[in-house]
């Protein structure tokens, strides 16, 4: 091993694989994002929750590059790749990819379609033969518009679509939200499959008893800031800080 | 049914085609470029303007079936440079702003070719190829006797309906065309998924441009060639994209079809068609406000 390639690696190891350190961001005015700083290892699950408007999603969208919320200050990192100056096709590029609150599959365009678009820039990941495998539902479904498709279903494709990419880091904003309790066990059970794929992933629920449950590690955000980082479980025992923060 | 009356009715709907025709080409573009960018472009008259004084003179130093190809390709490039260069920072401005700065560039040009080349209308000869009639007769046995269309105008008609077919074919059957109507619902959501959008869209710019440059070197010599012609179109086209139904292309075309046949069917009350193209916007919103296909969102 020569020195370069030495120095290389002690300091990739030295970095986590995915990092945010001291990250600010606004909407408009609104000071949202105040200073935010974690860590997530390789093929980890960290659940990231606190109470409505705690900047859970802000936090996602910032590193996914979205237009807003605007990130003026702080570091992004993913695999030794600065996400912060990105635009949000190249922070895809560079292994992000953000399943959205609301979904957004794309109406007026097929089910099919809506996975070809996503494999439209390398690098790819999973064939259409495989996401059929894994979603036998959305196969069925393959030639109908996408708009037509149930909140469930929608959520299969979201999910589908992301795995249609090569990820790095899986950007999980409420899987769950608005969908019966018998969806939630599907939904359920593909995220868990991803889980045993070894996708790095940070997801966002409200239900955080769902996404603690699956999650390695958990994260605490109140008004813009961290307030708690730790084991996932910690917090599954710690019922004063689910009060005092979580509200379940 | 008299013969007479199916003669008449006959060349009034292919004088609808072709008026029709030429609004379609350029409501395409202003459509095309309003859905997927959501940019007013006021300057899209100004786009066919140029088409048309680069057609007249490319045609006469090197004949007509040069300017067919080097005049759209040009504008093309003109169009993807304008995306580029100015109209890529206005993406974030409210309308209002696209449609000054869009404005002024068509004022821009329109004083410009007048200072350059003069108010007058430059003669566009037609090709040899063009010029005369067609004894519609000959082709169609349900017509009685002589009648003449201008040979011109059906190729107006059938270049329109190339263009048309073959956007379609682009947009529906591509993986290009696929992008374009994705991002066309949602730009943000392709952006997430590594699609450079942003790159596509600038080429969307530059094929309504193209379009324009079609619909002026086969306009040009129906419409004649002088600066105020882009202004002249621009206004009717803009309604036959207000009728449609914004950034929908189906409904540019078909209020574009209604509008030339508007227009063709009042032709001999001069009165009335100096107002049919407003009074049919009138009735058209009053009855639908999002036009004919107008989707809920698209510019409220």
């Amino acid at each position: 091993m020569n020195t370069a390639h030495a120095i290389k690696e002690s300091k990739a190891s030295a970095q986590a694989f995915f990092s945010m350190r001291d990250v600010h961001a606004y909407y408009g005015e609104s000071y949202i994002v105040q200073g935010v700083s974690f860590e997530v290892q390789e093929s980890e699950i960290v659940a990231l929750l606190g109470r409505n408007g705690a900047g859970k999603t802000s936090t996602l969208r910032a590193i996914a590059r979205a237009p807003q919320p605007r990130v003026t200050q702080g570091e992004i990192r993913l695999d030794n790749t600065a996400l912060h100056t990105l635009a949000p096709h190249l922070a895809a590029r560079a292994g992000v990819q953000l399943v959205p609150e609301d979904r957004r599959v794309i109406p007026g365009i097929s089910v099919e379609e809506n996975l070809i678009v996503a494999q439209v820039a390398k690098p790819l990941g999973w064939n259409l033969e495989r996401i059929y495998e894994h979603f036998p539902r959305l196969a069925e479904r393959r030639k109908q518009d996408a708009a037509t498709l149930s909140g469930g279903e929608q959520q299969m494709l979201a999910v589908a679509r992301a795995m249609a990419r090569d990820i790095k880091l899986l950007l999980l904003d409420e899987p769950y939200e608005g969908l019966a309790p018998k969806i939630v066990q599907e939904i359920e059970s593909i995220v868990a499959q991803i889980k045993t794929l070894g996708i790095t992933t940070i997801i966002v629920e409200q239900n955080a008893i769902a996404a603690l449950k699956l999650a390695d590690k958990a994260v605490i955000l109140d008004m813009g800031q961290i307030v708690f980082t730790g084991n996932a479980q910690d917090v599954l025992d710690d019922r004063k800080l689910r009060d005092r923060y979580l509200a379940i | 049914m008299s013969g007479n009356l199916v003669n008449a009715l006959t060349l009034q709907v292919l004088t609808g085609m072709q008026l029709g025709a030429v609004y379609a080409l350029i409501a395409l573009g202003l459509t095309l470029i309003f859905g997927t960018l959501g940019v007013v472009n006021f300057a899209h008259g100004a786009l066919y303007l140029i088409a048309a004084y680069l057609a007249v003179f490319i045609s006469t130093e090197l004949g007509f079936f040069a300017a067919v190809f080097i005049v759209p390709a040009l504008l093309f490039m003109v169009g993807w440079g304008l995306e580029r260069g100015l109209i890529k920072s206005f993406y974030s401005r409210p309308h209002t702003d696209q449609i000054l700065v869009t404005f002024g560039l068509a004022l821009v040009t329109e004083e410009g070719l007048k200072w350059a080349f003069g108010s007058n209308n430059i003669p566009f000869p037609l090709p040899q190829w063009g010029t005369g009639i067609v004894k519609l007769q000959e082709y169609l046995p349900f017509l009685d006797g002589f009648v003449a269309f201008p040979k011109w105008r059906l190729v107006m008609i059938l270049v329109a309906l190339t263009v048309i077919s073959l956007l379609f074919v682009l947009l529906k059957f591509t993986r290009f065309g696929l992008v374009i109507r994705a991002g066309m619902r949602d730009s943000g959501m392709l952006r997430f998924l590594g699609v450079n959008i942003s790159q596509r869209f600038a080429v969307v710019f530059g094929m309504g441009a193209l379009i324009a440059g079609v619909a002026g070197v086969f306009g040009g010599p129906i419409t004649q060639v002088s600066p105020d012609v882009g202004m002249h179109l621009l206004v009717p086209s803009f309604l036959v994209v207000v009728i449609g139904g914004m950034g929908s292309l189906g409904g540019a075309l078909l209020s574009s079809l209604i509008l030339g046949m508007a227009l063709s069917f009042t032709a001999e009350y001069s009165a009335v068609q100096q107002i049919i193209v407003y009074l049919v916007a009138v009735i058209v919103l009053l009855v639908r406000p999002r036009g004919l296909f107008g989707k809920q969102g698209v510019f409220e």
